[in-house]
């Protein structure tokens, strides 16, 4: 039986983020303000929707096919201390070697018996028809990240966001060999409705051939003392339609448009149901593009637009490093 | 028919418009239709009041009677009564038993009969003048007399909190200005939760299901989806281990409007959780 975590290399120099971002976004130029030394000026923020003919070429479907369809748990990792690519075969003796020891102190490991981990860098991923199971796998990754690079010296390695499929035991083990050997620190990402609205929004604008699911959302109301869930589900013709409506500078999408989608929303629900689901609690988006989940839980759906919603995420993930 | 009864239903009478006074009369169901058609109500009022006394003294009309003409004409006149409404409620501690209408009326009638003699021992100066006094107060309406003293017997035995402050738990020493417009609002959810829901606990269900097709309209921004004249297709969800109770708590919690929509309120009686909204 195998298993393998995959830590994903920074992408290849081609994919600059000036390629493909117009306007820094907040976080970037928080960090340059900081550098300047300049006073922080609160700047709308915008984002530019991801292009899928710009990002085409830099993803094969095969290599990326065992990413999507999967529920990854999110972290984000502060940067690694002298971490080296040419050394991933010994890391993986290492970590192994672990392992090994953990179970004989006793402590729960998921994996069976015989198990073998294998770090690997973005170039070897293996193929979809490999023999044996994967239990679990992490890919350790950074889109459009540079900003952070730059503030760092060049004994780090900058992998800020981390994805986990499998036990959450495991997790654990393999991080706290992580965590150990190159003296960084792993903390679970959550992701607030804020976020959470924005990707709605972002992955509604995104161009699509054909919807693979429906578009929705779920609320938590906090009213005592049973709890309430309300899901709102929309067809994503619709929601596209709804949001083509909003939309208004091309290419770009605005706080303002967020906002407006997100009201348009609750207006049609206060119509018929007189309930504000403002004052509630949104714990899940859901897009033929991926899903997220409050708890920090993403799956992706779509190829086309996997850089566009790592992106995204690296970004947040930088943001709760800071 | 004792002559105080025969003064009372005349009294009555009198204060009865001409042009409602065959409606009340047939109400009162006391004098029969063949009685009733003797009369000629198109004569001077004070011929029609002797005609009809004269009726009551032929069917011998009791102090019964008289006082259930009392009571239709003041059903007919309720506006030209103060009424004051008071609510029973059990200390802490005691238990809530089931309510027993023979009871409560004999409880009633004894209280009644206690204050009306405290009423006479309180009033009487002179033996004369109280004779006078419980005769005129006797003809314009028992109840009015006994409801003025019960009044002032229950005004010293409550506490003199206002009522809504009491049962809302509200701090009293506050801006009485500022609580006095939260509370109205406060009651007002209260109230319209409790028509809507009841008291009693909610029939216990989990989920409902809502399959929307229905046009967009906005308040907000008049220009959004103007245009399409397709329904936006959604379907909504509501699910809860208690869903009742939960939708119940969400007005009085500001989550939702008083009163809430019938799409949920209907819910308990149809016994349906499955609906299919379309514009009309």
């Amino acid at each position: 039986m195998d298993s393998y975590s995959a830590p994903e290399s920074t992408p290849s120099a081609s994919s600059r983020p000036e390629d493909y971002f117009i306007g820094a976004t907040p976080l970037q130029k928080r960090l340059e303000s900081v550098r300047k030394q300049s006073s922080f000026i609160l700047t709308p923020p915008r984002r530019k929707i991801p292009q899928c003919s710009q990002l085409q070429e830099d993803v094969d479907p095969q290599k990326v096919a065992f990413l999507l369809h999967k529920q990854w748990t999110l972290y984000s990792l502060t940067p690694l201390y002298k971490f080296s690519y040419s050394n991933l075969k010994e890391y993986s003796r290492l970590l192994n070697a672990f392992i090994v020891a953990e179970k004989q102190k006793g402590l729960a490991v998921e994996v069976g018996e015989d198990f073998n981990i294998k770090i690997v860098s973005k170039s070897q991923l293996p193929s979809e028809n490999r023999e044996g199971k994967v239990l679990w796998t992490g890919w350790f990754c950074c889109v459009f990240g540079d900003s952070l690079l730059e503030t760092v010296s060049e004994d780090f390695t900058c992998l800020p966001l981390f994805l986990a499929n499998g036990a959450e035991s495991n997790t654990a083990i393999i991080g706290t060999w992580f965590q150990k050997t190159f003296d960084c620190y792993f903390s679970p990402l959550a992701i607030n409705a804020f976020n959470l609205s924005w990707m709605a929004a972002m992955w509604t604008a995104c161009k699509m051939d054909h919807y693979v699911a429906t578009t929705e959302f779920l609320w938590s109301v906090p009213c005592s003392p049973q709890s309430l869930d309300i899901s709102f589900a929309i067809h994503p013709e619709d929601a596209k339609a709804l949001w083509d409506s909003v939309h208004k500078t091309p290419g770009e999408v605005t706080q303002e448009e967020v906002d407006l989608f997100m009201d348009c929303l609750y207006s049609h629900f206060h119509r018929h149901f007189k309930i504000h689901l403002s004052a509630t609690r949104l714990v899940r988006v859901s897009t033929s593009v991926a899903s997220a989940h409050t708890d920090g839980k993403i799956k992706i759906l779509c190829h086309k637009y996997l850089i566009g919603v790592l992106a995204y995420l690296t970004e947040l993930a930088i943001f709760q490093i800071e | 028919m004792d002559e105080t009864v025969a003064e009372f239903i005349k009294r009555t009478i009198l204060k009865i418009p001409m042009n409602e006074l065959t409606t009340i009369l047939k109400a009162w169901d006391f004098l029969s239709e063949n009685q009733l058609q003797t009369v000629n109500f198109r004569q001077r009022k004070e011929s029609v009041v002797q005609h009809l006394i004269h009726l009551c003294e032929e069917k011998r009309a009791s102090i019964s009677d008289a006082a259930l003409l009392d009571i239709i004409y003041m059903q007919f006149h309720q506006h030209q009564k103060v009424w004051e409404v008071f609510q029973m409620s059990k200390g802490p501690g005691e238990d809530v038993d089931l309510f027993d209408m023979k009871q409560f009326k004999n409880s009633f009638k004894k209280i009644l009969q206690r204050a009306l003699k405290n009423a006479l021992t309180i009033a009487s100066k002179h033996h004369q003048i109280v004779k006078m006094d419980l005769r005129s107060r006797y003809l314009d309406s028992l109840k009015a007399i006994v409801f003025k003293q019960y009044n002032q017997t229950f005004e010293t035995h409550n506490s003199t909190t206002p009522l809504q402050e009491r049962s809302l738990g509200l701090d009293i020493n506050m801006d009485s200005r500022i609580i006095h417009e939260n509370i109205v609002e406060k009651e007002r959810v209260q109230r319209i939760t409790q028509e809507t829901f009841g008291d009693y606990p909610q029939p216990q269900l989990e989920f409902a299901q809502y399959k929307l097709e229905t046009k967009f309209k906005s308040g907000l921004n008049g220009s959004i989806l103007a245009e399409r004249e397709e329904p936006l297709r959604c379907l909504i969800k509501f699910s809860s281990p208690h869903l009742l109770e939960a939708l119940k708590s969400l007005a009085p919690a500001g989550i939702a409007d008083a009163p809430l929509s019938p799409l949920l309120t209907c819910i308990p009686n149809k016994r349906m959780n499955y609906f299919k909204i379309r514009d009309k």
